[in-house]
């Protein structure tokens, strides 16, 4: 249970502005970014996890300014940036890096409720008979995967997302957003997630924030968000598929959601 | 234009530097030829600077094709030294038991150890030193102007080569072993730090950014973030760097660090060929084998291993599973 707290925030890369007075507040949600390539989506969920710095403004987790990466903060990434040389437990594990110390990790020496904590989070995105596996022999889904569980192992309050599946076929996408959503549902954090692919954001989100240029544009239920929305969200795109299938779905929703649990 | 011919015109065309007339086509070929004498000019003239250094080096080293023609029968009549004949079963052959003899009766193979052991404990101490000055050099660990003073150490190291870091600590270790491993330690901090360090540089930030995500510390975020995307590039450097020290070891030993340098070094004062040259095939097989144990542990560490169960496999692959073993792989 927590509130994440954006407070006009504004991010300049030189004579770019990459986020232009941002505001908003996440609540226990499952919440999806929507925007085109460089509205500063991945500049917000950066600047949120402490991996860049705000030029103004204040983001807050439960009342603390955010200045630096933290545990609280759990991140997943498009490229997942897992140690391609360890075992997804050993990676799983570096969720946990911040409990212990340098040498007693290197050593894998964490206690015996740390491992298991990172096994349960394999066994929740369904790979705990790969957990020996090297991170290099697995597919971009199951790496994803590994990645969902690595931020679980943090233990973290708020869960971010950059586009997790855009790398991922269609089948895999969804079943990583699945299994991201149930995660996130198990251990009862909110989350932030970045998507490109309209129809997955429909399917997995309990709210939405569209961005333009840097600046927010919507901050809608699924109810509110229509085609028209999203139309103008991307300009006009065509193969944006967001049309009558929508509207004849809405009322299927609630279960499709449970669907690929 | 071709049709003009007086030869000053044809020159001109051919250099392409005549006027530039016709059509875009007959400009840009013109334009081309133009292109190509300008590229043969410097060709010519990289060719001319080249032969005036050749001249030169040339006589400075005193090359004499007269000297080499003068001294060529000497050389012949060592080459009996070195490849001494005789005949098995009335086919001649080298007689390879002179060697054999010799090795046994000056304890070779002993001071082969000799040199190998200054090799392997030259590296194994240098390793701390060389992962320090590496890691720290790296622009990525300490910032930019900062670590050139780890940069400039290693610079330091590399510009005096072992045989001159020997002499230098003579007045620590005296003649002998023990310093030529003190001489190789120093190197190794200097070279395989700088291999290090290249390979460092050459690392990815998404996983960098991947364990910084989740909290972790300065120290965690460069051994799981950084260190672990060329631990198998280090193995391999380290393999290679060994192979390089027991050249190093074998060049000490000529000037008196001990091993197989030192016993090829009394052989050839003493005009002794055969028992030079059985120091020489010594040297040939000793580093030989080091460079093809380090190759082979090198390919292992590239190939993408795929689970295997039968025992001849399991023996096979033994030697790469203990060296992954060291980083909780399993």
């Amino acid at each position: 249970m927590s509130t994440l707290t954006i407070d006009s925030v504004t991010k300049e890369y030189g004579e770019v502005t990459a986020l232009d007075d941002v505001s908003f507040e996440i609540d226990d949600e499952f919440v999806v970014l929507l925007g085109e390539s460089g509205a500063g989506k991945s500049t917000l969920l950066r600047c949120i996890n402490g991996l860049t710095e705000p030029t103004d403004g204040d983001i807050r987790l439960d009342g603390d300014s955010i200045t630096r990466s933290n545990a609280a903060v759990g991140m997943i990434f498009q490229q997942h940036n897992l140690v391609e040389g360890l075992s997804a437990f050993a990676n799983a594990l570096t969720g946990s890096l911040n409990e212990w110390s340098t040498v007693r990790t290197l050593l894998q020496q964490q206690d015996e409720a740390t491992k298991t904590r990172a096994l349960e989070a394999l066994e929740t995105v369904g790979l705990l008979e790969e957990a020996h596996q090297r991170v290099s022999q697995m597919s971009g889904g199951q790496q994803q995967r590994v990645g969902i569980a690595r931020a679980m192992v943090q233990d973290p309050t708020f869960v971010l997302a950059d586009e997790p599946v855009a790398s991922l076929d269609p089948s895999s996408a969804e079943s990583v957003m699945g299994y991201l959503k149930k995660a996130a549902d198990l251990h009862e954090v909110s989350a932030l997630v970045s998507l490109h692919q309209v129809n997955i954001a429909a399917h997995f989100g309990e709210r939405f924030i569209g961005l333009r240029d840097g600046e927010l544009m919507f901050d809608a239920t699924p109810d509110e968000l229509t085609p028209a929305l999203v139309d103008d969200l991307y300009g006009n795109v065509e193969t944006v598929a967001l049309s009558e299938e929508r509207t004849t779905e809405s009322t299927t929703e609630s279960e499709a959601v449970e669907a690929p649990l | 234009m071709s049709s003009d011919s007086s030869p000053i015109s044809r020159l001109q065309t051919y250099l392409g530097i005549g006027d530039r007339a016709g059509s875009p086509v007959d400009r840009k070929l013109q334009d081309l030829k133009r292109r190509k004498a300008v590229r043969r000019l410097w060709f010519g003239l990289g060719v001319v600077l080249f032969a005036a250094m050749m001249n030169w080096s040339l006589s400075l080293v005193g090359f004499s094709l007269a000297e080499l023609n003068r001294q060529f029968p000497e050389f012949v009549e060592a080459l009996t030294g070195y490849f001494p004949p005789t005949t098995y079963f009335g086919i001649p052959f080298i007689d390879v038991v002179q060697y054999w003899q010799f090795m046994i009766e000056a304890e070779l193979f002993a001071a082969s150890q000799m040199t190998i052991a200054i090799a392997l404990a030259g590296t194994a101490l240098g390793l701390p030193g060389a992962l320090f000055f590496g890691i720290m050099a790296s622009e990525r660990v300490v910032p930019y102007p900062f670590n050139f003073a780890f940069r400039a150490t290693m610079s330091v190291i590399r510009a005096i080569p072992a045989i001159v870091w020997v002499l230098i600590l003579i007045p620590l270790g005296g003649v002998g072993p023990f310093t030529a491993t003190l001489a190789i330690t120093i190197d190794t901090a200097g070279y395989l730090g700088r291999l290090f360090t290249d390979e460092l540089e050459e690392i990815e930030d998404g996983p960098i950014e991947g364990i910084r995500s989740t909290g972790a510390n300065k120290s965690q975020i460069i051994s799981f973030g950084m260190l672990s995307q060329v631990f198998r590039q280090f193995l391999a450097w380290i393999a290679f760097d060994l192979e390089h020290n027991v050249r190093v070891a074998i060049t000490l030993g000529v000037i008196g660090a001990g091993g197989l340098g030192l016993e090829l070094n009394i052989q050839r004062r003493t005009f002794n060929y055969t028992e030079m040259m059985a120091c020489i095939i010594l040297v040939v097989l000793l580093a030989g084998s080091v460079e093809l144990l380090s190759q082979r542990l090198r390919s292992y560490l590239r190939e993408d291993d795929s689970e295997q169960t039968g025992v001849l496999e399991a023996f096979v692959t033994a030697p790469r599973k203990i060296v992954q073993s060291g980083m909780g792989r399993r």
